[in-house]
């Protein structure tokens, strides 16, 4: 018998329903102080910390310890039994810029025409999403959304696709959510191409490999003659005679890559887009992340040689060629970090951003070591972005992005059970679990 | 090697007028529509005996220094001793060796050289098989020979005396003809009207018509195989009985189709690896037709199945090979390498596994290069008898007509190629070549010299040639 006190019931369809009603974007209360209490911490700046202390306020991490003292007034989240880590970043998605795939009306991920660097993801992405609390129930903290990057959606998304942006998963404004409006310039990185969907027949047609090498050289001409422009327009910028040199937005967003100050992140997968891209880039000066790199286990030394970070695609997936062994894209993580190459792991997408954990542990399965599976999840991307100072490790100063779980979270069993964002406590409600509750209350069939 | 003219011999067109033709090279091409208008103007001689010859019957064994008497279109005589008729005109064989004309068993030699002719494309949207997509068995490609195609001249000059010339474009495009390749007219040319019906499994429909997919296709024509044997009922039962069934209505696809299962015509189906094979050899039960399968090329895999099936196989020479023009980085994987590989040892698997096969040019550019793919198959194992019987007897054999071509035996029609060697020795050349007993000699021209080197006057036609690729779903 449910002897729960009425009120005491009431309450908790109230909560219930705030849950509900801010479950998209999460927070609706003042930053506040919290501890977390009585957990394993996983620092990932050093040994794991038992029975230890997470003190949050005004949305950074305050202190982080074993004897911790608590402050007066703050909150107290008892982990006793669970473990509490620095929250998952997914450093490649959509979401926000694409809601339903089918519904062109809700898709923001592309662009016409081939070079688009004055495009800027934050800009565009939707603080509403539905796929932001979904994604964040798995211990996702925050994500770059990257304009044009993989995907059906993504089609048509020319060279120069934009600039990606690094965000919480939390706020009711991109200005509440944005952590860097501009983390890399996303470069398609364009490849020999010479199979090609034909849609009149519907089927694959070949097409000569010069014709395909010319189409491949006149882009990669086009892309050098970009920044040949942008390093001009920024001359003559410096020089400073605006007067006579009309404001280009596009060469301007293409000064910072140039200056080698904003990254670019190349989208490339074959062993020889890989090497062409690592050698536009590095005659180019430009500082590279390689995006997806389906075959960066064929060019380790190269990428090892250029110091070039991955942003790895998902592991739980089938080779792209007949040929690769069908377990590559779950080994190719612990052969790059044998090779001493930093990654971090990827979705690329945006409704499964929500799997970034299990891509990871995936690959712990196929080798990689545990704690270095945990930082290609927390932390590397952080630092790959220049992010490092702020995110990826539990230590004072660090802003509140905190997971509690009840075990590993890159199990797929794990629950997350508490969620700090910029230091705030953060619902974990999401379109899942209303759904969940929904079709609880189904009535269920008299027998 | 150079280009071949052939010359249909007259007594008013001389060896020495000939000689003066032959240097002026481009004007040789036009001395055969002049010599094919003589035997309008009668004397065209009939009667032919090569001798002291290595005449290669194929139905038997080889005969050294025997004979071989033609008269009037047939084979009279072969034999180390026959006497040679009075009216002949004797051809000195020293040194030559005479074959069996050569059978190409699939080209659109003869007709446009896409095998189109312009059809095939369904008019508008098709939503559905009553549309009859890409259906048009009524085209007969006996009705559409185009004798001035360039390509006749260069086939017949190898050797080729006969081909199975096949319609393209669509389903069911129309019905092949096995033609001889010489003639006044274009009736000359045939040596049957309906000679197959053949089958394309590629989808017609384009992204928004039917059918779009393989399981369309094979779907709309098992429709076509059903509508057709209702028809074949419900039409004499109508006949027979006006007054009490409503009339069939008249569709030309289901009449063409009935007709052609009356004369148990051959239906081409195809198939070229493995898993396209099987699927053939089931269909063939289900649509219970006189099949023959054409590509086979991985038949290597599925030759016992096929064997025990008694499929015919007509084999397509034009071997699985990398593009010219392919990536030299692209991704080559180990199903398409040893495909590449394994290939030309499907003949030698055939007739180990006692399939009897045929070879055709399929989108090869020329008769150098069906050669060349059979010498590929020899060398891959399968011996020169073999392959002789698969250009020949047993070609027409599968076409049904080894009662009148493929060997040398005497009542048969006088295709002969005359050699001065092993007809696959790459060196061999051709000297001689009888076509329904019209004899052509064969005569090596001189590159024109504003030509350049490489480049052949009748390559440019012969790169167009043997459209009638039947390479669907080579290799997956």
């Amino acid at each position: 018998m449910n002897r729960t006190p009425i009120i005491q019931r009431f309450c908790v369809a109230l909560l219930g329903c705030v849950l509900l009603s801010t479950a998209s974007l999460g927070q609706n209360a003042k930053p506040a102080a919290y501890a977390i209490k009585g957990g394993k911490v996983f620092t990932l700046a050093g040994a794991p910390i038992e029975n230890g202390t997470v003190v949050i306020r005004d949305g950074k991490i305050a202190a982080v310890g074993a004897n911790i003292e608590i402050p007066a007034g703050a909150q107290v989240i008892d982990a006793t039994g669970l473990e509490v880590y620095p929250g998952m970043f997914d450093a490649a998605t959509q979401i926000g810029l694409g809601e339903i795939s089918q519904v062109s009306a809700t898709l923001d991920v592309t662009e016409l025409g081939n070079y688009n660097p004055e495009l800027v993801a934050a800009t565009a992405v939707n603080p509403a999403s539905a796929y932001i609390p979904v994604t964040r129930a798995s211990g996702i903290t925050e994500v770059i959304a990257a304009p044009g990057t993989a995907g059906f959606d993504a089609q048509g998304g020319g060279l120069i696709t934009g600039q990606a942006s690094a965000f919480n998963l939390a706020g009711w404004t991109m200005e509440d959510m944005q952590l860097n409006r501009s983390v890399a310039m996303v470069i398609n990185w364009p490849s020999i191409q010479t199979r090609t969907f034909d849609f009149a027949t519907f089927s694959i047609k070949e097409k000569a490999y010069s014709d395909a090498k010319k189409e491949y050289d006149k882009s990669v001409n086009e892309l050098s003659d970009w920044l040949n422009r942008a390093r001009h327009y920024a001359q003559a910028k410096e020089k400073g005679s605006p007067a006579l040199y009309e404001r280009d937005l596009k060469l301007e967003s293409l000064v910072p890559v140039v200056q080698g100050k904003l990254p670019v992140l190349v989208i490339a997968d074959d062993e020889r887009d890989i090497r062409n891209a690592v050698e536009f880039c590095t005659k180019q000066n430009l500082k590279m992340i390689l995006g997806s790199g389906a075959e960066a286990w064929k060019v380790k030394d190269l990428l090892k040689e250029k110091k070039i970070p991955i942003i790895l695609g998902p592991t739980e997936r089938i080779p792209d060629k007949e040929d690769t062994p069908y377990d590559k894209p779950m080994t190719q993580p612990s052969e790059l970090f044998a090779a001493g190459i930093p990654f971090a792991f990827s979705s690329f997408g945006t409704s499964f951003s929500r799997r970034l954990p299990q891509y990871a542990g995936a690959s712990v399965a196929y080798g990689l070591p545990h704690d270095e599976a945990l930082k290609a999840v927390m932390l590397n991307a952080a630092q790959i972005f220049g992010l490092g100072d702020q995110l990826g490790t539990l230590e004072a100063g660090k802003l509140g992005n905190v997971i509690v779980t009840n075990g590993d979270p890159l199990e797929i069993q794990t629950q997350v059970k508490y969620l700090f964002i910029k230091g705030q406590l953060t619902s974990l409600a999401n379109r899942h679990s209303d759904f969940y509750e929904q079709y609880r209350k189904r009535p269920k069939p008299t027998q | 090697m150079k280009l071949r003219a052939g010359t249909c011999r007259s007594p008013r067109f001389t060896r020495r007028r000939f000689w003066w033709a032959a240097i002026a090279s481009s004007v040789a091409l036009v001395a055969v529509g002049v010599t094919f208008t003589a035997r309008g103007e009668g004397g065209e001689p009939r009667y032919f005996a090569i001798t002291h010859a290595r005449v290669v019957p194929v139905a038997g064994p080889p005969i050294e220094n025997g004979t071989v008497v033609v008269a009037k279109g047939l084979i009279q005589a072969v034999g180390a001793s026959v006497t040679i008729p009075p009216e002949a005109w004797v051809i000195d064989g020293k040194g030559l060796t005479v074959y069996p004309g050569l059978i190409d068993a699939g080209t659109t030699v003869g007709i446009s050289d896409d095998g189109t002719d312009g059809k095939g494309k369904p008019a508008g949207v098709v939503l559905g098989p009553e549309g009859r997509p890409g259906t048009s068995p009524w085209r007969v490609v006996a009705d559409e020979i185009k004798t001035d195609d360039k390509r006749i001249e260069t086939w017949r000059s190898a050797g080729f005396t006969t081909t199975l010339t096949v319609p393209e474009g669509g389903i069911l495009p129309g019905q092949a003809a096995v033609l001889n390749l010489a003639g006044d007219r274009a009736g000359d040319y045939v040596v049957r009207v309906y000679a197959s019906v053949p089958i394309s499994f590629k989808p017609v429909g384009g992204f928004f018509g039917f059918p779009d997919s393989l399981m369309g296709t094979i779907a709309y024509v098992r429709q076509v195989y059903d509508d057709t044997a209702w028809y074949s009922q419900a039409e004499p039962a109508y006949e027979s009985n006006p007054a009490k069934y409503e009339r069939p209505s008249y569709d030309r696809t289901e009449v063409v189709m009935s007709e052609a299962e009356k004369r148990s015509e051959i239906v081409m189906l195809p198939a070229n690896n493995s898993q396209q094979l099987l699927r053939a050899l089931k269909l063939a039960n289900e649509w219970k037709i006189r099949a023959v399968l054409y590509g086979g090329q991985q038949a290597y895999e599925v030759a016992d199945a096929l064997a025990s099936a008694k499929m015919p196989v007509l084999v397509n020479l034009k071997w699985p090979e990398r593009g010219k023009d392919a990536d030299p980085e692209g991704e080559q994987t180990l199903r398409e390498l040893r495909f590449r590989d394994r290939a030309p040892g499907t003949p030698a698997a055939l007739v180990k596994a006692g399939v009897k096969f045929g070879f055709y040019s399929g989108g090869l550019s020329g008769p150098k290069d069906i050669m060349k793919s059979a010498k590929k198959a020899i060398d891959a194992g399968l011996s020169p008898d073999a392959a002789l019987r698969a250009f020949t007897a047993d070609s027409a054999d599968i076409l049904g007509l080894g009662d009148r071509m493929g060997s040398i035996v005497p009542g048969k029609i006088a295709n002969l190629v005359v050699t001065d060697g092993d007809i696959f020795n790459e060196k061999t050349k051709v000297k001689h070549v009888f076509v329904d007993g019209r004899w052509f000699e064969i005569h090596e021209e001189e590159t024109p010299p504003d030509k350049g080197g490489d480049k052949k006057p009748g390559d440019e036609e012969a790169v167009k040639a043997g459209r009638y690729a039947g390479v669907e779903g080579v290799g997956r």
